[in-house]
């Protein structure tokens, strides 16, 4: 299906870009608040882990929302990947969409509840967090395999090829990943919201220390298990551009540095937005690598667009609406950017 | 794959289950949007603070649905495309497209300001507040407008070809002002206000009921009632011209919601005949047993004494939707259509002999019964008529253009257990979690102590000096 012009050519790109960029801002604002569910398991004070909650009440539905957003442009832009990867993807995506529902309700219901089902509720919202994230970095690592598909004439290519076969110890490892990944921002997401003298701040820092040397290693072993297993990244990484990979990986390396620096100075907010951009360069990156491929070896950002791109929608979404719900993030932000203490417990 | 093999009926129980329950949430969320903006415009040009303990009292309901239909909503736009990716793809040209504008002109439009909606009390201004209720109002209206031009489409499908196995757009206009929207899209969005004008009415009916706060009820209750005698006879009136558009676009849906066989009896003339209850026989060619009264049919679809409406045997056996279910629950609907209306009248009947005010309305305890349980019939339409809509299509995933069966992902029968059950588990959950909720904050009532919040104090730009608390004492306020 080559039936794009040229304008289309382009249109296509942006969107995939834009569907980049939502997916990692999901990452980066929801991956917090996910962290901060894993970290919450190991808070034995009811009354922080309500204040963890309350701290993150209201942002989360916002930040959720970047994941529609995902699904919408996936849906909208590129219906035959979207078709086909959520069949292929069905297992993760299912328990990755409970956790989700479950998290929203003990988040919403926490301090509605009665004492005795607020811990239940602090349970599950603690796992629920870890359930995300793990099949969430799962999907993740599958779709980096890339999937069969059928080949009937005149028709659409879709997935078969099963339910499990999503699990292979790449994704596996994708998931745990995931997991090292969200809780080094929890911790650190944990540090920037609550008051400095509170106790949390300092388990949150013991944390944060672990997670960060975790996730170096984490890193590493993505990188190293992807050059070997996919030759899409060995080709481009090691062929006519690998020096702006190297340059790439140096400003990772640079913002690392700069994050540990800035956590170990206490500089909480800044620490937080030097592992934004190590994510942001890790995400463009990794998308870099895949182009042109939008699930390797199995859809092209081209063969997976829709013919009707158009330049309306286009113009309507990215002139109207995505400025403005950045602007509204920010400004949400901003609004509930004091530091809450223990005794903000939701629930009180 | 074979229309009725067991792995498409439960692709088609998978997701009938979770829309089902999701659209148990959103009409709540658009009608009581509407109402809150209501309360609180009265709050902001009066001055009246029973308006505006009433927008906060509603509002911590509105808040629960509507966290309840964030998690189930989220669930939908994955759904399509994991049980039905063929259809997915084909599809996506428009279907996705349109799915597309809902999350950008109607999810983060709404979420622009449904945070602020809820958590902004005392830190921006009242007029801004207002604002931001308003757009929460109106994004959410826009969201059902997109869902039913998607789900219309499908229904009656235009402006596309259906080439290469993809339906292309050929004309966005026709394809968006699809036959089916033009009165589907009204119908939903009463049924959004009618269903939360008797919600609010059931509560306020209950506390009046209970003779608690009916200063502060009564008012409310009557309001409700008022408007609900225009919007309870409009609902009736778009959902009949609903089922002209059915007659005259779908003839095998609204032949299998009336359980109508045969055109023409067999004397040759034109068989006018509508059931009140009917079963169909074994052989699916007729009914087993009906209770019919002639012309009732002619009248009802083609508004004309003789008209002919067409019967399911004129159409091929392997195209003709099952019976039972649009059947009866069109008539459920209908039902609770009128029942609703005459509550709705009796109310107004009562305001013209003045006997809802404050201190008059507690004396009607059946009327007030009534109220409170008619609270739940809306849902109940919501519920059958989504039923009747989505079975009477059948087998067609898009309306004689392709089949549900070829719409379908290819999995395995214990995968689509494996999400049944875990769909029940989970949208029980939530939905015992909501009733739970709603009624204990129903029980405890209004807060009528609370300071009333003020224009915002807290102007930007300006950082909150960290509270700073001895030990012990909960002094931080929680910015809710
Ligand atoms: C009558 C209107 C209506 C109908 C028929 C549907 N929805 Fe819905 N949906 C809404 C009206 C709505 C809403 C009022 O806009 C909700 C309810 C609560 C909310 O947050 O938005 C919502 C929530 C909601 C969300 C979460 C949005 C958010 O976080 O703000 C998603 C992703 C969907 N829906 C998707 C769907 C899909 C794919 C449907 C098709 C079967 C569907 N909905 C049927
Ligand atoms: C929210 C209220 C809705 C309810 C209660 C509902 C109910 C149902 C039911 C009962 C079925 C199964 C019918 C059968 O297989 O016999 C079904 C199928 C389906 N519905 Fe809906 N539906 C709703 C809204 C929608 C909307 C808004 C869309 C599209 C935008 C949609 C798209 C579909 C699709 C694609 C199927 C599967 C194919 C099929 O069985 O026809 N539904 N729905
Ligand atoms: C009493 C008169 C009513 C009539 C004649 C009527 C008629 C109809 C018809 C013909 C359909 C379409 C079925 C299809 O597409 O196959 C429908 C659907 C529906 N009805 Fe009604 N209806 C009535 C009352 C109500 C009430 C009171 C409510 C809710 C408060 C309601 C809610 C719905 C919903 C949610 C749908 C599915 C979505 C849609 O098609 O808009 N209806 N109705």
């Amino acid at each position: 299906m080559n039936a794009l012009t040229q304008t289309q050519h382009l249109l296509t790109i942006v969107w995939w870009m834009s569907l980049g960029l939502s997916i990692l801002l999901y990452i980066i604002l929801d991956g917090a608040d996910l962290g901060a569910g894993v970290f919450s398991l190991f808070v034995s004070d009811e009354d922080e882990r309500g204040a963890i909650m309350s701290a993150m009440a209201g942002t989360w539905d916002a930040n959720e929302t970047w994941l529609i957003v995902a699904g919408g442009v996936l849906f909208g832009t590129f219906p035959f990947v979207y078709g086909s990867l959520f069949s292929y993807l069905m297992v993760p995506l299912a328990l990755a969409l409970w956790g989700i529902i479950t998290r929203a309700v003990s988040l919403e219901f926490r301090h509605l509840a009665e004492k005795r089902y607020q811990r239940f509720s602090d349970y599950a919202f603690g796992i629920s967090s870890l359930a995300t994230t793990f099949f969430g970095g799962m999907a993740v690592g599958a779709t980096l395999h890339g999937f069969p598909l059928t080949h009937v004439p005149d028709q659409v290519p879709t997935y078969v090829g099963g339910a499990l076969r999503f699990i292979s110890p790449f994704s596996v490892w994708t998931g745990i990943a995931a997991v090292i990944a969200v809780s080094l921002a929890g911790g650190l997401f944990v540090r920037a919201r609550f008051e400095p003298e509170e106790d949390i701040r300092k388990h949150a820092a013991r944390w944060t220390n672990y997670a960060f040397y975790a996730a170096i290693g984490a890193v590493a072993i993505t990188i190293g298990w992807s050059v070997i297993i996919f030759p899409w990244v060995s080709g481009k990484w090691f062929g006519p551009y690998s020096w702006v990979y190297g340059i790439g990986f140096l400003a990772v390396l640079f913002a690392i540095v700069k994050m540990r620096a800035a956590s170990n100075a206490e500089r909480d907010i800044a620490a937080i937005l030097w592992l934004n951009a190590a994510i942001a360069l890790m995400a463009t990156g990794m998308m870099w690598t895949m182009y042109p491929w939008m699930v390797p070896d199995t859809w092209t950002i081209y063969a997976g667009a829709t013919p009707q791109v158009s330049i309306i929608t286009f113009t309507l979404a990215m002139a109207g609406f995505f400025p403005v719900m950045l602007m509204y993030n920010w400004y949400q932000i901003w609004v509930f950017r004091a530091r809450v203490s223990k005794l903000a417990a939701y629930g009180h | 794959m074979s229309d009725n093999s067991l792995s498409v009926f439960l692709s088609r129980l998978d997701f009938a289950w979770i829309t089902s329950f999701h659209i148990l949430y959103p009409p709540l969320t658009i009608g009581l949007a509407v109402i809150l903006f209501f309360f609180e415009w009265r709050w902001v040009a009066t001055n009246d603070e029973r308006w505006y303990r009433l927008a906060r009292f509603f509002e911590k309901l509105f808040i629960v649905n509507f966290g309840a239909g964030v998690a189930t909503g989220i669930t939908m736009e994955m759904a399509f495309g994991i049980l039905y990716g063929p259809f997915s793809q084909a599809a996506g040209p428009f279907f996705g497209q349109v799915l597309g504008y809902e999350t950008i002109t109607a999810f983060m439009y709404e979420a622009g300001f449904i945070g602020l909606m809820i958590f902004g009390w005392g830190k921006i201004s009242k007029k801004m507040h207002l604002f931001a209720t308003f757009n929460v109002a109106l994004s959410s209206s826009f969201s059902a407008m997109w869902i039913l031009v998607a789900n219309s489409w499908m229904q009656t499908p235009a402006g596309i070809v259906f080439k290469h196995g993809v339906f292309q757009v050929t004309d966005w206009v026709a394809a968006l002002f699809n036959p089916d929207v033009m009165y589907g899209f009204p119908h939903m969005l009463v049924a959004t206000f009618e269903l939360a004008l008797f919600f609010v009415a059931g509560v306020c009916a209950w506390f009046v009921l209970k003779r608690r706060n009916v200063t502060l009820f009564a008012r409310p209750l009557r309001f409700a009632l008022l408007a609900l005698v225009v919007v309870a006879p409009l609902q009736v009136y778009l959902g009949d011209g609903l089922g002209a558009t059915i007659a005259h676009d779908q003839p095998a849906a609204l032949a299998a919601m009336e359980g109508h066989y045969n055109t023409y009896n067999k004397d040759g003339s034109v068989n006018t005949g509508w059931h009140i209850l009917a079963w169909p026989n074994a052989k699916g060619d007729g009914n087993a047993f009906a209770i019919t009264i002639p012309h009732v049919l002619s009248l009802l679809e083609t508004h004309s004494w003789n008209g002919k409406v067409e019967g399911l045997n004129s159409i091929k056996p392997q195209d003709r939707p099952p019976v039972v279910v649009p059947f009866y629950s069109f008539r459920i609907m209908v039902a609770a259509g009128m029942a609703m209306m005459l509550v709705a009248f009796w109310g107004g009947w009562l305001a013209l002999r003045r006997r809802l005010s404050a201190d008059t309305i507690a004396a009607n305890p059946w009327f007030l019964r009534a109220v409170t349980a008619s609270a739940f019939l809306p849902y109940l339409a919501v519920w059958t008529g989504w039923w009747t809509r989505e079975v009477a299509r059948q087998p067609w995933i898009v309306y004689g253009m392709m089949r549900t069966s070829a719409g379908v992902s290819h999995m395995s029968v214990p995968l689509e257990i494996f999400w049944l059950v875990g769909y029940m588990a989970f949208e029980l959950t939530v939905f015992g979690g909501t009733w739970y909720f709603l009624a204990k904050i129903i029980r405890k009532g209004p807060d009528l102590v609370s300071p009333v919040a003020q224009d915002g104090h807290q102007a930007l730009g300006h950082i909150e000096e960290p509270a700073h608390h001895e030990p012990g004492k909960p002094e931080y306020l929680r910015p809710a």
